[in-house]
């Protein structure tokens, strides 16, 4: 596992040591080299995981998500260079670093072996992204984001630890590879129960449930663009891996416990699509859309069948990389138009036709067009959830219809239509951009060949 | 591996050339359109091999190529699917879209990306076989999500009008709420039966099987625009008029009636289905043969005329006649595929005027068009010995001897000759009589391009019913024996809706043009449905997302509720809790009254 963390720690030296106008391809580079070492990790050659350490592990749930961060830096890097170019050189090393410590604490949290060092770590995630959106988002409003992104998430999360405790103290060990051959099957206490809220609180938070989702929207739309595409791609899916991982100590609780919340996630799924529909603003529609799929991804996971897990595990690495793609899509239209108003931004297809192919494609992949893995991610859960309930298929449904609908709404609105005059002057795409949204696009496209790798366990 | 499978793989392939060299100089080229067309006629030719094949020994195939992904016990391969109807569909489709390709080298010569619609009309034409040839669910679900996906962008061609942007939207709204019911007949299908794969469906052909029938039935209703979910196809006519020939009348629109017959082996057992498909495909034919019957809009006319005969091919499956059903198909792309190109050329003559009341007179202008108008017109009406007889009739026929529900037959009867009704007026107004259009229009049909097109559709119009009928297997046995009226009653229905039109049709020529009544109103509006449906719907649907999930739910409720209620809370017991009131008056008094006390005692110190 050092081999992933000491490169990612020796970026830090890397670019304070760089020259100025080195500091961007130094840091891209070598994030870029450090994902494709990580591309070994793929090779799991037995049922059981790859344990490096007596503290590190990984295994075919953990690896894409693995991958996937570590393939967003240098896509974050790329990302943000613009962005950045009116500051001094000081900070903006500083906020590489920043970058590059979310990355190690996320890479240690993926593979981390015990529960109370993936909690800690998965609350360490939260002081980077914190600097990251309350420093360098645009508006005032961001204060107020980043106060909702921490308390929100901290106080779910607090009760984690006491069940922890609690976990630790009843079983004598919270190692993810011991537990699971280790526990015994709660019984239906109201304690137990609280025990549920409180392990899967922390979570649900983080995904997050309809309900408790009103940090995300904020936090997206006032974070500069890294801080979206992180959000967006990797801390959100830290939940459905927590979900994942903590439901196998949580039997046979989870089978009525659920019910509230699967319920509070399709109602929520379709609201939150419907406010897509009417949203101006094109980074908080995103934001809903993420709610929306990572309502789907609660759903599936708290069904619990092999095919449900299979399917949010898939799901969880196609969203991250639609939805990273889109922010940036978005950023690179607030980049020309200053704007975040949709309808600020209309009929660009004339005037960068290669860019409006990018976010053709990212729509097409957002509304699950098939063979792409964002269908074989949703049509799992679909299935799962048409065989745990029959009905549950009427709102499945009637949410593709409107995801469907607000992506190529944003679609049109961006891209068809007359132009308006205020843009005759915009800059063209530059290819930074342009390697940007391939980069992106490209895994997702290659993934569709062999959606296997990216399934998770396959039972 | 013979020649069978090898040649329909080839023409699968040699399709997809000229995407792959997108990227070379090739694309960059004016002669990319010529280089399509090209490779599309080569493509027929190929695929004519093992169609002759399959016609001559009857050899059905099923093909897997590649292994996707095994899930538990679900295995997903690139399979292909080659028997009757893949063998039948394929040449003609093809067909079909070498000559539209053609057309559109002359209909959009001037466009400057016409490289790119060339592309997308491949692209298409790919999804579509892929569709066509899938042996299990999940490959025809990428075909079909395909073909909607490249209709709306070909309905968007023309992204800088609001309409075409609208009407892709619409086409893709209905053809999503269409998909709800595939996915609930896939996650049937794996549930109940654990197979996506068509023979192990039909092999364990299960009893139960309304569920997913419904929901296929949900899907060919989005997907061939059925009642209910029809105003799509009207409203795709903003495309670009290749665009209508192709996917809205030919090929992509005959989908959801593919995917029934398709499932054929389920339907036929099925009699709760069979009554839904009849009475579905009934109301459809009747309803948009009456839209049909008073539109001005030449291109409406013959898309609503499309989806007529699409109900009327749901007729078919409703009775449970599928191979009739798909010889209609076959047939119907020829002269309806025709039909679209002729109205193009004469819009494209008449500088975009699509308004049948300001045209007439066209017989002397465009000698042509005019003949090959009548010809698809003819043939669209089941005329004796052109293409549409042979399946027309023969559904007619079929429909008249079959114990079925007497109100569907009587109202595809009607249909069927408000058909020939819309047909006279289309030909009544845009090519007999006086010319009534501006005088300074040059009028020009001579182009090779349009010519060879439109020729070679109007020979299949002719021919290929003919051709066709004689060289398929017989799947199904025609009624041999019937009464004489019943016989005749395709055809009498049919001539009656000709001299009826005709007759109105001259005698009201020159009549004053009375306030319309309601019947007139009723059909002019498309029965108030896309009034009702396009205002009604999204408008509750918008204020219901703005105003309870955007402002009550998330912006008042939620809010209120977490954050503020917390901050609130907090607010208030500091304030309790805290010394510090602010009353600085009090303060200074008592502030005074201890200076002044301690004065008065030092003051009496003694």
């Amino acid at each position: 596992m050092l081999k992933y963390i000491i490169p990612t720690m020796m970026l830090m030296p890397l670019t304070w040591l760089s020259k100025g106008n080195m500091i961007w391809i130094n840091s891209t580079t070598h994030g870029l080299l450090i994902s494709l070492t990580s591309l070994l990790l793929m090779n799991q050659f037995s049922d059981n995981s790859l344990n490096f350490s007596l503290v590190f592990f990984s295994d075919s749930l953990s690896t894409p998500l693995l991958i996937l961060t570590m393939w967003l830096l240098p896509l974050m890097l790329m990302a943000s260079q613009h962005h950045l170019s009116k500051e001094n050189l000081t900070r903006k090393k500083l906020y590489i670093t920043m970058l590059i410590l979310l990355q190690l604490f996320l890479i240690m949290t993926f593979t981390a072996m015990e529960l109370i060092f993936f909690y800690i770590l998965f609350e360490a995630t939260l002081v980077p992204t914190l600097i990251i959106i309350t420093r360098w988002g645009n508006q005032t409003e961001r204060l107020n984001a980043g106060l909702y992104f921490l308390f929100y998430t901290l106080v779910g999360s607090l009760p984690l630890l006491v069940a922890l405790v609690y976990l630790q103290n009843t079983t004598g060990s919270l190692n993810f590879l011991v537990l699971q051959y280790w526990v015994q099957p709660l019984s239906n206490s109201w304690s137990n129960v609280f025990m549920w809220l409180a392990c899967m609180m922390a979570f649900m938070v983080k995904m997050p449930l309809y309900g408790l989702h009103l940090w995300l929207p904020k936090a997206h739309v006032e974070a500069p663009i890294a801080g979206s595409m992180v959000l967006a791609a990797i801390l959100l899916k830290l939940g459905g891996y927590g979900m994942l991982r903590i439901t196998t100590f949580l039997n046979p609780l989870t089978e009525f416990m659920a019910y509230p919340f699967i319920m509070l996630s399709l109602w929520g799924m379709i609201m939150t699509s419907s406010i897509c529909l009417r949203q101006t603003d094109l980074k908080s529609l995103i934001a809903y859309s993420s709610v929306s799929h990572m309502a789907l991804v609660i759903v599936a996971i708290l069904i619990q069948t092999p095919w449900s897990y299979m399917g949010a595990t898939a799901l969880m690495i196609a969203h991250g990389l639609t939805s990273s793609m889109l922010f940036c899509l978005a950023n690179s239209n607030y980049e020309r138009i200053h704007s975040r108003t949709m309808i600020l931004a209309r009929g660009l297809q004339t005037f960068l036709p290669l860019m409006a192919t990018w976010w053709l494609l990212a729509s097409l992949t957002n509304l699950a067009l098939p063979p792409t893995i964002n269908l074989v991610g949703e049509l799992f859960v679909v299935m799962s959830s048409f065989s745990w309930s029959n009905i549950t298929i009427i709102l499945m449904g009637l949410n593709m219809v409107i995801t469907a609908l607000y992506s190529l709404y944003m679609l049109i609105t961006t891209q068809r239509g007359k132009y308006t005059h205020h843009i005759n002057n915009i800059s063209p795409s530059f290819t930074r951009e342009n390697a940007l949204m391939s980069l992106h696009m490209l895994p997702l496209l290659l993934l569709s060949l062999n959606p296997k790798i990216i399934l998770g366990p396959l039972y | 591996m013979n020649l069978f499978s090898s040649f329909t793989l080839i023409t699968l392939l040699l399709l997809t050339i000229p995407i792959m060299t997108t990227s070379s100089d090739n694309y960059k080229t004016s002669n990319y359109p010529l280089y399509v067309k090209t490779t599309i006629s080569y493509a027929f030719i190929t695929s004519m091999i093992p169609t002759m094949m399959f016609i001559y020994t009857g050899q059905e195939m099923i093909i897997s190529n590649w292994h996707w992904l095994t899930i538990q016990t679900i295995k997903l391969s690139l399979s292909f699917k080659m028997d009757y109807f893949s063998m039948m569909f394929v040449p003609v489709a093809l067909f079909v879209t070498w000559s539209i390709m053609e057309f559109s080298m002359w209909y959009m010569h001037s466009d400057p990306n016409i490289n790119q619609f060339f592309k997308y009309l491949l692209l298409f034409l790919i999804t579509m076989l892929i569709l066509v040839t899938a042996n299990n669910l999940f490959q025809l679900f990428i075909g079909w999500e395909g073909v909607g996906i490249m209709s709306f962008l070909l309905i968007g061609w023309w992204y800088g009008r609001a309409d075409a942007n609208t009407a892709a939207l619409q086409a893709i709204l209905y053809n999503r709420i269409g998909d709800i019911g595939f996915i609930l007949a896939m996650a049937w299908f794996l549930t109940n039966l654990n197979a996506w794969d068509f023979q192990q469906i039909f092999a364990l052909n299960p009893n139960d099987s309304n569920m997913p029938l419904m929901g296929l039935a949900l899907a060919a209703t989005g997907k061939s625009a059925q009642f209910g979910l029809h105003p799509w196809l009207p409203s795709a006519m903003e495309g670009p008029t290749p665009v209508s020939a192709l996917l809205h009348s030919s090929t992509m629109v005959v989908a959801g009636i593919f995917l029934l017959i398709r499932f054929h082996p389920l339907t036929e057992n099925n009699k709760f289905a069979q009554s839904i498909l009849l009475c579905l495909g009934a109301i459809t034919t009747l309803f948009t043969a009456m839209c049909a019957l008073t539109q001005n809009d030449i291109k409406k006319i013959i898309a609503f005329s499309t989806s007529s005969q699409l109900g009327l091919m749901m007729v078919t499956i409703g009775i449970n006649q599928p191979y009739l059903a798909f010889l209609h198909i076959c047939t119907h792309a020829f002269f309806k595929a025709m039909l679209f190109m002729c109205s193009g050329s004469i819009i494209h003559s008449l500088n975009d005027e699509q308004d049948i009341r300001k045209m007439g007179g066209l017989f002397k202008a465009m000698p042509f068009t005019t003949t090959a108008l009548i010809i698809g017109s003819l043939a669209l009406t089941g005329m004796p010995f052109l293409t549409g007889f042979y399946s027309k009739d023969l559904i007619i026929e079929a429909a008249n001897t079959s114990y079925t529900n007497a109100w569907a037959l009587l109202m595809t009867l009607i249909a069927t000759s408000f058909t020939a009704i819309y047909s006279t007026r289309i030909i009544f107004f845009a090519l007999l009589g006086q010319p009534r259009f501006p005088t300074l229009i040059t009028i020009n049909e001579n182009n090779p391009f349009l010519m060879n097109s439109i020729k070679r559709l109007m020979i299949g119009s002719l021919f290929a019913g003919f051709i066709i009928s004689n060289n398929i297997p017989p799947m199904t046995v025609p009624q041999l024996t019937m009464p004489y009226h019943l016989k005749m009653m395709a055809l009498t229905v049919t001539i009656l809706g000709f001299i009826l039109a005709l007759e109105i049709s001259n005698m009201t020529q020159n009549l004053k043009f009375n306030y319309s009544t309601n019947i007139f109103k009723f059909s002019n509006m498309l029965g108030y449905f896309p009034t009702i449906m396009h205002r009604l719907t999204p408008y509750m649907n918008l204020t219901m997302s703005q105003k309870s999930a955007s402002s009550l739910l998330d912006l008042i409720w939620l809010e209120n509720i977490l954050p503020k209620t917390t901050s609130l809370i907090q607010t208030k017991m500091s304030i309790m809790v805290t010394n510090q009131k602010g009353l600085i008056k009090l303060y200074f008094l008592s502030f005074l009254v201890t200076i002044a006390v301690s004065m008065i005692l030092f003051n009496f110190h003694e």
